[in-house]
């Protein structure tokens, strides 16, 4: 996607380059439609062009154990009690794309993770260093690091469909339409209409997943239980500025400046009571 | 003895220049590339270590190097380094020290008080650093180990660079002492000798061995 179109980006100090304003894209995530029938996974592996990777039967529909640098979208199949009762908990897991990403914020590559006007939040692997940092930065634990690249990947929102006017590929390929894709707006009211619609089927707890702690995010999610959060492995109160990166942020400004006082009380040291060599204080005499 | 102010005399062993070198070269290679990951606008100089991504790569061997090359320092120094009260009475002179004025400063054994605190903060920085090291340089190992690796990992960021932030201080007024404010230092971690006055100004107390004196060549006078 165009630079015109960047709104943020990661370890740099001058402005953004972006001028456009394009609107706001959401996807939206129908928990209580969803099958589980993974067609959206597979069609993000076809999609993006990632290595099909081997699975395994660990006791779960689900295909792998967790996401990788290859697999971009898990559906995550839990089982929990709830109120007595088991529920089969299925789960789309991938980049919620942020509005105030923990993994930009984070990084401390110039430009190696942009989020443009759209709202997509993309890595540029060309300035990806590896550090990972970004892992540790996201609050929902989705970017994960290739061994053999030395670079972290995670789901672009098929940056490259959406940029062409198409939707991503997951939302196009799922048959019960439970993923939704439009306006950041719209995608809203229909989360709070689907809401509504469960709240009449007898749900008691159902929410929409939009969380304030990373201001919103682009793909949100209808959760029938919303009292289980933790069930579906959605954090209840997420933030992009955990305690100890705020920290290091405010140390950063402390050090810049006394490192440069460092230096230059040197320099006024040399400058003002200067040098002194033994010699000088003992001449050839002795 | 001889009293000869120009006479030369050892100060360090090859071994030790040596190891001295390794901790200061590495630490500076991992000094300048650390403010390069941590100031977007120094960024540049992970250019010293071929680029963002190989710099990033090699950060944390050269912290091995100089992981090593502390313990190796560490073994060597421990006992000379041990504070007692005459290095307590020289700090509490320092401020004279750095104005030069010697006739109020304490007389000091072959390394003073503030010296013999700087090799104790740099090993225990020296620690800290490998320790947070290593976690940010495995995180995926921390996070199968730690239930909240998330915030114990940036923890270790806040950790290693405020650790690099005090080292990194240290250095500057290390670095300024040894090379600028008392010409003569520097010659001792080249080839390892320095001239009896020097000794005489800040080392009064230390009684190199005899056989380290000898009357200097004039090719030694410099
Ligand atoms: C890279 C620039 C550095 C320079 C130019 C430098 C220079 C020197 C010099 C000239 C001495 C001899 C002082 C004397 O004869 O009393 C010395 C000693 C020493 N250096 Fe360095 N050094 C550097 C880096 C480091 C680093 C990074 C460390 C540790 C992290 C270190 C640790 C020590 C220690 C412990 C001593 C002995 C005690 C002392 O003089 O404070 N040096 N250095
Ligand atoms: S979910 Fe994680 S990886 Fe995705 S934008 Fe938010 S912080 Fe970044
Ligand atoms: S791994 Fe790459 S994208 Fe992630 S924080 Fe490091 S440089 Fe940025």
């Amino acid at each position: 996607m165009s630079t015109l179109s960047i709104k943020r980006i990661s370890a740099t100090a001058s402005p953004a380059p972006g001028i456009r304003s394009t609107p706001e894209y959401a996807k939206l995530v129908d928990i209580s439609s969803c099958i589980g029938c993974k067609g959206c996974e597979v069609a993000c592996k076809e999609w993006n062009d990632l290595k099909v990777e081997p699975t395994a039967n660990f006791g779960s529909y689900q295909s792998h154990k967790d996401l990788s640098a290859h697999t971009w979208l898990l559906m995550r199949f839990d089982e929990v009690e709830m109120s007595g009762r088991v529920q089969w908990l299925i789960k789309k897991d991938a980049c919620l794309h942020c509005e105030d990403p923990g993994c930009l914020s984070a990084c401390p590559a110039p430009g190696a993770i942009v989020q443009y006007e759209n709202g997509i939040v993309d890595i540029n692997h060309e300035h990806c260093i590896g550090c990972q940092f970004c892992v540790t930065g996201c609050p929902f634990d989705i970017p994960r690091f290739d061994k053999e690249t030395k670079k972290v990947y995670k789901c672009n929102m098929c940056v490259d469909r959406v940029e062409a006017g198409l939707e991503p590929a997951c939302v196009k390929t799922c048959p019960t339409h439970a993923i939704s894709w439009g306006s950041k707006e719209d995608m809203l009211s229909l989360a709070e209409h689907k809401v509504d619609l469960l709240k009449d089927r007898g749900f008691e707890n159902p929410v929409t997943y939009n969380p304030a702690g990373v201001g919103g995010t682009h793909m949100m999610y209808v959760v029938p239980h919303g009292n289980h959060l933790a069930d579906y492995r959605l954090p209840a109160n997420p933030t992009a500025s955990p305690l100890p990166l705020t920290g290091l942020g405010v140390l950063k400004r402390i050090g810049a400046y006394l490192l440069g006082v460092g230096v230059l009380s040197s320099l006024v040291h040399y400058l003002t009571i200067g040098p002194q060599a033994a010699e000088d204080l003992h001449p050839h005499d002795h | 003895m001889t009293t000869e102010p120009a006479a030369l005399i050892h100060r360090f062993n090859a071994a030790q220049r040596l190891i001295h070198w390794a901790v200061g070269i590495s630490f500076t290679v991992l000094f300048l590339t650390g403010l390069a990951f941590s100031y977007p606008s120094l960024f540049w100089l992970t250019n010293l270590l071929g680029g963002g991504p190989t710099a990033r790569a090699l950060h944390p061997w050269v912290g091995l190097v100089f992981s090593i090359s502390m313990a190796a320092t560490f073994s060597m120094w421990m006992r000379e380094m041990s504070l007692d009260a005459t290095d307590w009475h020289w700090l509490r002179a320092i401020r004279a020290y750095a104005q030069h004025q010697t006739a109020d400063v304490p007389p000091a054994g072959k390394y003073n008080g503030g010296q013999k605190l700087f090799f104790w903060a740099q090993t225990v920085l020296g620690v800290v650093l490998l320790i947070s090291g290593l976690a940010l340089w495995f995180p995926n190992t921390v996070a199968n180990v730690v239930p909240t690796a998330s915030t114990l990992l940036a923890s270790m960021r806040l950790v290693h660079y405020a650790a690099t932030l005090a080292g990194g201080l240290l250095l500057t007024m290390h670095v300024y002492l040894g090379l600028f404010a008392f010409p003569g230092t520097a010659r001792g971690m080249i080839d390892g000798k320095v001239t009896r006055a020097w000794a005489t100004m800040h080392h009064s107390a230390w009684e190199p061995a005899t056989d380290a004196t000898r009357v200097p060549k004039d090719d030694d006078r410099r």
